[in-house]
């Protein structure tokens, strides 16, 4: 090749080099170019999040009882940190902290490229430990975050609820929430979280070579909205200690009973309590034992003792999630149904006079022979004879025999009546459908029907091996639900459930003139700058008709309940204004080897109701023994008497 | 008409002896007038004093590129052997001095820092042309036999050895392109290209299997294919650079207005990324100027090559035009992402002494063979 030709080829290798620079050249700047400077402008821009403290929570008097405070933490910004020194500064962090580096590294991975993750909060001493290092430490940051403190403790922590990091399905519902940010999760917290939440602050800047070299100004964090309960904390406070107390009794009692030789199937160890104005359907006071300090949830919660209190249904608001047989409190439903839709009585039973409306309580109901076989005779809770009662008498002395006699009349004439009427009277009062309280968790409760148990006689038939929720001897039969099925109902046995705010609800109804009303525990809430952002307004969701001479009967026998009843002796001791106090003793059965749920639900008083109040001793054993002297306490205290301790009462139904 | 025209011209640059190029000092000119404009768009943050000092640098430059103007470069034959020597010296020196941004590549004099490595690209490019020209006048067309390929070798393998400790891989790679394209130019045949380029194949990959090539300098090339290896890094730089010069598009931003160089996302804009500042300010248009003004440049060294008097004017002449190709394709392909990051300067625009004056001396010497040419069109004294 000549001289001449290889200067040649080299010309061409160099010119082509050339285009190669050219052509990539347009590439970069023209055909690509409108898609790069529009990822330039974007890449360019840093955001960064600052957590907004949540609003606090205040009680019906004003008092705070749940707040947050700035606390120290540790932040560290991978933009900041050149790659070589990684290493080392995870080291150093890890001594300086104490978290092992592993953890660290996992964390500085998990932030990906240009990312930043909060280490946790730290005490202050650390704080400064690590401030006198933070100069040889790029990327590393002390900030400082919002905590909450919950200074009313556990006796508020089923209503306040809890804070937890949001779930993958949290974060599916709601895009907008940062992964790394607190939600409520329980209670107030969670129901009201939109309002709590607040807004972060947001700075955005821009970054080269780790430095800041231009930011927009700061938009600081907007604290979340201020929520004011309806709950009255000395009271909530009184209540918590009362159901302590009353669980004490009941273990008591208990023994005693034990050394006597009765049968005892367990320690009691869980109560739950609701205070309901009558009128509004705000709740006062609203209490489940055993309970748990929402401060463990932001201090940290180790497995072993999350387990322990799961177990122990801490982390349950018994008050509304529980569901028990109301028993004997349910009564008043009856009652209140036989009077308003004057049930016929049923004919041809011995020790009941229909003409009279009135029934022998002398222990047993002996039944007409019933071509389906339900049981032909029924004990009564008591021993010994009780005389004819009228339903009022029947009301005081919690005679089952009368309310059974009430449901075998609807029975006897269910080809002429509904059958349903006293189901349907219960379902417009509240049961067996949430009441849309604004708290979380709450369980719906069963009404017993022939519909309900055509269902689970169908539902047993085709899945055999679920838990049977009827006899399977009523599998055989064309139409499960018997007589004797409605006549549990009358006093509130049987499938019958309902959670304490249920009862409550359906008391404060019977009382302020059939007002079924949606309870809430938070009267408003306020934003930052004062204003109401959040009023509530006493909401009826069903008004339901009932005669005011039926009910002004119905509170002349509640009162002769506590004067002259089964709670007479559990109130002895209640001093000044007894007079204007009714309620109503229930003991639950339910399975046989288990202890009787102790109920007892309170009004008064009785000339105007304005409080409703509902003690549940589970498995405590007697109403009247147990749980009417625990709610005694609670009313004496809205008396304004000074409360007496709790001592066992008469051992009634 | 012509013929007579033609004839006068001829009778008059005979009498006044060659002219010198002054397209070739012109573009030199305007490039460095150019550079001094974008150091200070580069650095106006911090006031003047990059460009003040590359102004002296400039100057400097232009003195050096007259002064070697005037010297017979046939003059440096004979002295080649005791150049090479020093500069091995300083380039050995350089390892005493202390490190910077982890490599030591200067040697400190007081207000100036010397970079070896520059002088030694021309060096080098006149001991080749030197060892591949003939080597008196009887030998006016010599073989070009393994053992002269093997002293070419020699000759680079010390001082590239060197600079690859200092380590400066993309001053390494200079030597290796500027061989090639003197071997080729002086007749190397294609059997002992290609067995060239297989023995470099087999040395680099024997060099990554003892992992004598550091992590880093794998990343840069890694880099090109997956920009998230070390994004704080080299990544960071590319993508930063890309970035900036795709924000330019058709006409840029406007001068002393591109916000990603002018707010200091790409780094060393003043020096290796002078070329981002350029296409994000003045756009495509603007880095098609800057690349015709170099394709002029190169285009007027090899002309220069084509007409030397002889045989070691021409290797001088391809080896300072390879130099040149290699540095600005390197560079400005570098800021675009399509060759490795490497420390090689863009030449008359980056900021920095010793490369701006070894590059105008070079060029100095191509315009000495310029005007030492025959001064009869077209004729040759070695062919």
């Amino acid at each position: 090749m000549r001289y001449s030709v290889r200067l040649a080829v080299i010309g061409f290798s160099f010119m082509a080099m050339f285009a190669i620079l050219v052509l990539r050249l347009w590439f970069v700047q023209v055909a690509e170019g409108a898609a790069i400077a529009q990822e330039a402008q974007e890449l360019a821009w840093q955001t960064r999040k600052y957590e907004a403290p949540r609003g606090d929570i205040y009680d019906r008097s004003g008092k705070l009882v749940v707040t947050s405070r700035y606390v120290p933490a540790v932040e560290v910004d991978r933009t900041f940190i050149p790659i070589a020194q990684r290493d080392e500064l995870i080291q150093r962090l890890s001594a300086i902290l104490g978290i092992p580096a592993a953890e660290l590294d996992e964390m500085y991975e998990a932030a990906g490229i240009n990312g930043r993750f909060t280490v946790g909060t730290v005490s202050v001493d650390t704080a400064f430990e690590l401030a006198r290092s933070l100069e040889d430490l790029p990327g590393v940051d002390i900030i400082k975050v919002p905590e909450r403190v919950y200074l009313a403790g556990p006796d508020l922590a089923h209503v306040t609820g809890h804070l937890g990091l949001p779930t993958a399905q949290d974060l599916e519902k709601n895009p907008d929430l940062d992964p790394n940010v607190r939600i409520g999760k329980l209670g107030v917290e969670a129901v009201y979280d939109e309002y709590l939440r607040g807004e972060p602050g947001i700075f955005e800047y821009r970054v080269a070579r780790g430095e800041i070299i231009e930011a927009k100004p700061e938009i600081p964090p907007k604290i979340g909205d201020s929520v004011y309960l309806s709950l009255d904390l000395q009271l909530q406070e009184v209540v918590s200690r009362a159901l302590v107390d009353g669980i004490e009794l009941s273990n008591e009692v208990k023994a005693a009973n034990l050394a006597r030789g009765e049968e005892v199937y367990s320690e009691t160890k869980r109560a739950a309590a609701v205070v309901l104005h009558a009128q509004t359907g705000e709740v006062l006071a609203l209490a489940s034992v055993p309970t748990f300090d929402p401060q463990q949830f932001v201090s940290g919660l180790d497995q072993e003792t999350f387990d322990r209190l799961r177990e122990s249904q801490a982390f349950n608001n018994l008050a509304v999630s529980g569901l028990y047989p109301p028993a004997s409190t349910f009564k008043a439903i009856t009652y209140t149904a036989a009077e308003q839709f004057q049930f016929p009585f049923p004919q041809d039973v011995e020790g009941v006079d229909p003409e009279n409306r009135i029934v022998h309580c002398d222990g047993t109901l002996e039944l007409p022979s019933l071509a389906d076989g339900s049981p032909q005779e029924k004990s009564d809770w008591y021993d010994g004879d009780k005389g004819w009662l009228d339903l009022h008498g029947a009301l005081e002395q919690s005679c089952n025999i009368y309310f059974w006699s009430v449901a075998l009349g609807v029975w006897q004439n269910r080809n002429s009546m509904n059958v349903n009427a006293l189901q349907d009277f219960a379902r417009d009062l509240g049961y067996g459908q949430p009441t849309g309280i604004d708290l979380t968790g709450e369980a719906a409760g069963v009404i017993p029907t022939p519909e309900l148990f055509e269902q689970w006689k169908e539902y047993q038939l085709e899945n055999p091996n679920s838990a049977p929720r009827l006899d399977p001897s009523r599998l055989e039969l064309a139409s499960p639900f018997l007589g004797g099925d409605l006549m549990d109902l009358a006093i509130g046995q049987g499938a019958l459930t309902a959670t304490p705010l249920q009862v409550a609800v359906s008391y404060a109804a019977l009382v302020n003139g059939g007002d079924v009303l949606r309870p809430a525990v938070v009267r408003s809430v306020v934003d930052s700058s004062g204003e109401v952002t959040y009023e509530h307004q006493p909401e009826i969701v069903r008004e339901v008709d009932i005669d005011p001479a039926v009910r002004r009967s119905l509170l002349t026998d509640l009162g002769r309940v506590v004067s002259a009843g089964t709670a007479r002796a559990a109130f002895e001791d209640f001093g000044e204004g007894v007079e204007e106090v009714g309620g109503k003793t229930g003991t639950g059965q339910t399975s046989p080897n288990r202890d009787n749920h102790a109920w007892f639900v309170g009004v008064a008083p009785l000339s105007n109701p304005e409080y409703v109040v509902v003690v549940l001793i589970d498995e405590g054993g007697s109403g009247g023994q147990v749980a009417a002297p625990v709610a005694r306490h609670i009313l004496q205290y809205l008396f304004g008497n000074e409360p007496t301790p709790i001592v066992e009462g008469e051992d009634a139904d | 008409m012509a013929t007579i025209a033609r004839a006068a011209r001829e009778a008059v640059s005979e009498r006044r002896g060659n002219r010198p190029d002054w397209v070739l000092f012109a573009t030199m000119v305007v490039l460095a007038i150019f550079g001094l404009v974008m150091i200070y768009s580069a650095t106006r943050s911090s006031g003047t004093f990059s460009m003040e000092r590359q102004m002296i640098f400039v100057a400097a430059g232009i003195v050096l590129y007259l002064v070697a103007s005037m010297i017979d470069y046939r003059e440096y034959r004979a002295l080649i052997p005791y150049i090479y020597g020093v500069v091995v010296v300083l380039l050995i020196a350089v390892f005493f001095f202390p490190e910077r941004n982890g490599a030591q590549r200067w040697i400190e004099l007081g207000p100036f820092d010397l970079q070896p490595a520059e002088v030694a690209k021309i060096v080098v490019v006149l001991g080749l042309a030197s060892i591949l020209s003939p080597q008196n006048r009887d030998d006016v067309r010599p073989d070009l036999t393994w053992s002269k390929i093997g002293l070419v070798i020699l000759t680079v393998a010390l001082p590239a050895g060197l600079i690859y400790q200092q380590p400066d891989l993309g001053t390494m790679l200079v030597f290796v392109f500027v061989m090639m394209a003197m071997l080729f130019a002086a007749g190397a045949s294609w059997r002992q290209l290609l067995t060239l380029v297989g023995a470099g194949t087999a040395i680099t990959v024997v060099l990554f299997r003892i992992g004598a090539i550091a992590d880093y300098q794998l990343n840069r090339i890694r880099v090109l294919v997956d920009p998230t290896v070390d994004p704080q890094g080299i990544g960071y730089n590319l993508a930063q650079s890309k970035l900036a010069i795709g924000s330019g598009q058709l006409l840029g931003r406007g001068l002393f207005k591109g916000t990603q160089t002018n707010f200091h996302y790409v780094p060393e804009q003043e020096t290796d990324f002078i070329f981002t500042a350029v296409a994000e300010q003045l756009g495509f248009v603007g880095g098609v100027v800057v690349l015709f003004a170099y394709m002029i440049l190169i285009w007027r060294i090899l002309v220069i090559a084509a007409n030397a008097r002889d045989r070691f004017g021409a290797l001088i002449a391809i080896g300072v035009a390879a130099t040149f190709m290699f540095h600005i394709f390197i560079n400005i392909g570098m800021t675009m992402g399509i060759t490795p990051v490497t420390g090689l300067p863009l030449p008359f625009l980056s900021l920095g002494g010793s490369a701006f004056m070894s590059l105008a001396f070079a060029l100095g010497i191509v315009n000495s063979i310029w005007l030492r040419r025959s001064p009869v069109p077209g004729e040759q004294y070695v062919v």
